[in-house]
């Protein structure tokens, strides 16, 4: 669908002038089309580019109520490294990530399978296990921060305690905080990648299944034969969303343990938004967030590269 | 109940079900959607189940699942002295407000990219979508400082919901929504309207927009949940509690110590209006993860 937009212009290849206009012409056309999307490029501009610029700019000077105020080199990085908090939150932030792959990776894969079969409230099903997805993220932390309150009160413990275990101190136990925040972000975003599973699954032939059940073929020979080699690129794409988005948790910490107990479910995210809004050193923020920013680019780029791979 | 004969996707075909031990496990598969479908209902059904207990029940050890007392006045009480009104209103004027400017300022980048096609366009397109594998964490404190500061004009935007605004407006998602639908829209539609002396901005509006139904209600379904439940930027911005929505006064709740009953209902008040969106319109929203996820 090529533009045929030139219907005005002759085709006169000698004459000067119609070249100009046709030139004049292709000008104001295009001039045009920028000034309808100006505003997008502004906002692109000012939102989405000048600030990851500029946070890499200023992540080299002093700041003084946000402004520049000397060149200081990588002190601030140094600043950031040397921090007793920086290795407890990148530990803790891998940490999240390890647990994710572990906890979140495979449910949505086995749901969306089981889901596909169904022919029995298929529809019932699929809207109470997205119905999470809907719950705003600070409303589903609060939620299972209550479910998980310790002593007796928590409806957890009262679990625990109907099949006979004691009392457990959940968020409060400094192992338990990193796998149990991220469960509570499972049980939201399971949906999600659900939906995109199944929608890649509705895209399988049906006929592959048919003619190999003739074969004699059974469930795992044609879930590993069929299914798999089907949804091998999303769940490669959905892995590495996973682990950016894992590697940049904050909110949920924050409203849920707000890092505690002593600092064990502190995030590199928590940490920077502590640095710039609570401790109020914006310049170490930056110095931190350019560090994450940099892995997170490192993972990106290994995907690319690997997508490649997998589409030849 | 329907019959397996009707089984039409899937792994195990109809013809696989007539074995007795394929129906089993196709039971044992059934129980375990069952479990999660309770897993994943369980705790709204317990917020709102929880939110009519009087606090005596609530303080009991052990707690109670299905609640004992019924007090639907509380839930009255509680919305007017927490002042939820105050705060549905300014979610509602700042999720119109994303609204506006994700259609338009999105809709009409994905117009030009689509259909103006100026020189340059496809180089803007790949700059903004590479905005969407960028992580975010970096641009935190210098869009702050956008915020409060605005460079040459030096204005501040605090205490406003402008900053959520122009968020909305740069959304490399959306504009990748828009552009991917507007593209399988006929083009001899266009050309039709533009013989008749129709200029672009008036092809956006009476051609293109009433074309587009169903992407405009599945972004604005997206962006007003969206809206809903945003809580770092307006937590950030907005520091006069008049102003304050729904999420930040949630967060705000759990340092002020209320009591847990109350929270409950805050809680109800939160999942309540997203809930019923849902209900309404559930396959509009599905839909809508489906066509994003598969090109993103």
């Amino acid at each position: 669908m090529k533009p045929t937009r030139r219907i005005a212009v002759k085709p006169a290849a000698g004459a000067p002038r119609e070249r100009t206009n046709r030139w004049l012409n292709a000008f104001t056309r295009n001039g045009k089309a920028w000034m309808i999307v100006l505003p997008s490029v502004l906002l692109f501009y000012f939102i989405m580019w000048r600030p990851i610029a500029e946070g890499v700019f200023l992540s080299f000077f002093k700041l003084e109520n946000y402004q520049a105020a000397g060149f200081v080199g990588f002190q601030n990085y140094r600043e950031v490294l040397s921090d007793t908090l920086f290795l407890g939150a990148l530990k803790n932030t891998f940490g999240y990530v390890f647990w994710s792959l572990l906890i979140s990776f495979l449910p949505p894969i086995i749901i969306a399978v089981a889901l596909n079969e169904m022919v029995h409230l298929k529809g019932l099903f699929k809207f109470s296990i997205y119905f999470p997805v809907i719950v705003p993220t600070v409303a589903a932390a609060l939620i299972w921060y209550f479910l998980y309150l310790p002593g007796d009160g928590g409806i957890l413990n009262m679990l625990r305690h109907s099949i006979g275990l004691k009392n457990s101190e959940w968020l409060q136990n400094p192992i338990l905080t990193i796998p149990l925040i991220i469960t509570s972000m499972t049980w939201r975003g399971c949906g999600t990648s659900m939906v995109l599973y199944l929608a890649a699954l509705q895209g399988v032939n049906q006929e592959l299944y048919e003619a190999s059940t003739i074969d004699g073929a059974g469930f795992f020979l044609k879930l590993r034969y069929i299914t798999f080699p089907h949804l091998s690129p999303i769940i490669l794409l959905l892995l590495v969303r996973q682990i950016v988005g894992i590697f940049q948790v904050m909110v949920e910490p924050m409203t849920m343990t707000g890092g505690g107990p002593n600092n064990a479910s502190l995030s590199l995210n928590l940490q920077g938004y502590n640095y710039a809004f609570v401790y109020f050193q914006p310049e170490r923020a930056l110095a931190l967030n350019v560090i994450t920013f940099v892995i997170l680019l490192g993972i990106t780029v290994f995907y690319f590269r690997l997508d490649k791979k997998l589409s030849i | 109940m329907r019959a397996f004969s009707e089984k039409s996707s899937g792994i195990i075909t109809s013809l696989d079900l007539k074995k007795r031990h394929v129906q089993i496990g196709y039971w044992c598969l059934f129980a375990l959607l069952a479990v999660i479908s309770t897993i994943c209902l369980f705790p709204p059904l317990w917020v709102f189940m929880s939110s009519f207990k009087d606090l005596k029940e609530f303080l009991t050890v052990p707690p109670t699942i299905i609640p004992r007392s019924f007090h639907p006045e509380k839930v009255i009480e509680v919305w007017k002295t927490l002042r939820f009104a105050t705060y549905y209103r300014n979610t509602i004027v700042m999720a119109i407000g994303e609204l506006i400017f994700c259609i338009f300022v999105n809709g009409l980048a994905g117009y030009v990219i689509s259909r103006l096609r100026p020189k340059g366009a496809s180089l803007y397109y790949k700059l903004v979508l590479w905005t969407m594998m960028l992580p975010a964490s970096i641009s935190m404190v210098p869009l702050f400082k956008l915020f409060i500061d605005f460079p040459w004009l030096h204005f501040s935007m605090l205490n406003t919901y402008v900053p959520m605004w122009l968020m909305a407006g740069a959304n490399a998602f959306n504009v990748m929504l828009f552009k991917n639908f507007f593209d399988t829209i006929p083009d001899s539609y266009v050309e039709a309207a533009r013989i008749d002396g129709c200029s672009d901005l008036g092809i956006f509006a009476k051609i293109i927009m009433p074309l587009s139904v169903p992407i405009l209600i599945v972004v604005a379904i997206f962006s007003v949940n969206f809206s809903w439940e945003a809580f770092f930027w307006p937590y950030l911005v907005i520091r006069d509690k008049k102003l304050d929505t729904v999420a930040v006064q949630l967060f705000k709740m759990k340092s002020s110590g209320f009591s847990e009953d109350k929270y409950m209902i805050a809680l109800l008040f939160s999942i309540l209006p997203p809930a019923l969106v849902f209900i309404f319109f559930q396959k509009y929203m599905i839909q809508g993860i489906t066509m994003s996820g598969i090109k993103g």
